[in-house]
């Protein structure tokens, strides 16, 4: 893989994802420190509400709904979908209680991750490893040489392909498990 | 989504859901039970009530209320009772979630070791010594009536007590309460703790105004202003003893 396709696109995208983890750390360090570690228990309903919302741009991409600019409901998507995961791993917290919410958060991970691979990796390294193939073809290298030059990059395309392909599924997973955690708090919670 | 990832997925989450019904202590409860209650680990229902919750009656179908402190669910005689006596006959309502939860998960938002006074009943909470045994020291083995004189029902410390109706600590008097309580006798006070004040001082200036009675300070001085002074001249203190 060149240098500049891990500077370009791998880093931000890490940067990102780091920045959702160090996030979460921070916010579940602050709200023990403040001794205010109940918010972090209600913070799933916000975060669930954030998450619910955004997916207004999956149905108007799907032409469900036709009202919205798309780009717009895409960056709304974006957006509301990090912040909404960040609430939810505040809301996790580091507390193992019960098996199912902590599949639905680890589902929601894999869902999160998939989507930023989408968004900041796949587009522009398909057109870095179709601009290295072009370059290579100008210098009048056969096409087995072009393909054992950028094999590394074409490697790695394949495996963000493999992750864009999760998302869907993944999140129907996520909403499956999430649904029966928040059912199961409807069951037991104390609402009287 | 191809055909067969729909069926992978759909079977997965079946298991799931097979497993959540088989295991809902694993897979939906908020962390362990207390030991007492390890058989119902399986049995939610045996607690909780659809959409509403834990359910007191429920509680009080194996911890009758009339036994709590005094006998365990078998019949037995609590051995070893967390509290010196039983209290929750006195309680005016039977809500037991209110002081008491149970799944190591839920138990992380209580409260630890707050016990709420007013859920008391009237009359019982008035009894203070019903169910707390007075300090031992001179200062609270004096005092009769109700400790809410001086302490409230939320905490012990600190106590409300007004040192200035007896005699008001300025900053001449800041010291520190073995000065003049000498051994922490709170009944008894001397005010010869001090440099200031000896005993040939205070006969001659007394004498001389014609004060035969003065060994009870504060019953004239309410504080170190010396023009600050009040009737009673003559008069013997009959609440404290003077030194």
């Amino acid at each position: 893989m060149k240098s500049s396709l891990w500077r370009e696109h791998v880093l931000p995208f890490t940067l990102l994802l780091g920045l959702l983890a160090a996030a979460t750390l921070a916010g579940d360090y602050l709200l023990h420190r403040l001794n205010l570690v109940w918010v972090g228990r209600y913070m799933g309903i916000p975060g669930t509400l954030l998450i619910i919302g955004s997916l207004y741009y999956s149905a108007r991409k799907r032409k469900w709904v036709s009202r919205g600019d798309p780009k717009s409901l895409l960056t709304m998507h974006e957006f509301g979908t990090w912040l909404g995961s960040l609430m939810v791993l505040i809301h996790a917290g580091v507390h193992f209680n019960a098996i199912l919410p902590w599949l639905a958060t680890v589902a929601m991970g894999v869902n999160v991750v998939s989507g930023m691979v989408g968004k900041m990796l796949l587009g522009q390294s398909r057109a870095h490893v179709q601009g290295e193939r072009e370059r290579f073809q100008l210098r009048g290298l056969s096409k087995t040489e072009v393909e054992q030059a950028v094999f590394w990059d074409a490697v790695a395309l394949g495996a963000m392909t493999q992750w864009r392909k999760v998302h869907i599924p993944i999140f129907v997973v996520f909403a499956v498990l999430a649904l029966g955690h928040i059912l199961s708090i409807f069951l037991f919670w104390g609402w009287a | 989504m191809s055909r067969t990832l729909k069926i992978i997925l759909t079977l997965n989450l079946l298991v799931l859901a097979v497993l959540t019904f088989a295991y809902p202590h694993l897979m939906v409860g908020p962390g362990k039970l207390i030991p007492g209650h390890k058989q119902l680990d399986t049995d939610c229902f045996a607690c909780h009530v659809a959409f509403t919750g834990v359910a007191s009656p429920k509680c009080a179908s194996c911890h009758k209320p009339a036994d709590i402190g005094r006998l365990t669910v078998s019949g037995a005689p609590v051995a070893k009772p967390l509290t010196s006596v039983a209290f929750h006959q006195e309680l005016i309502s039977q809500d037991c979630v209110a002081c008491h939860s149970d799944h190591a998960g839920v138990k992380r938002y209580h409260f630890k070791g707050f016990f709420d006074h007013s859920l008391l009943k009237k009359q019982t909470s008035e009894r203070c010594q019903a169910c707390h045994k007075a300090p031992a020291d001179a200062l609270h083995q004096q005092i009769t009536g109700n400790c809410s004189q001086c302490h409230t029902q939320q905490k012990w410390t600190p106590a409300n007590f007004a040192h200035d109706n007896y005699f008001a600590l300025d900053r001449d008097h800041s010291a520190t309460c073995v000065t003049c309580h000498v051994g922490n006798d709170y009944s008894r006070y001397t005010c010869y703790g001090c440099h200031e004040h000896t005993q040939t001082n205070i006969r001659r200036e007394h004498v001389e105004e014609g004060i035969r009675q003065f060994n009870n300070c504060v019953e004239c001085h309410r504080s170190g202003n010396k023009h600050d002074i009040k009737g009673g001249e003559g008069r013997h203190g009959e609440d404290r003893e003077h030194d």
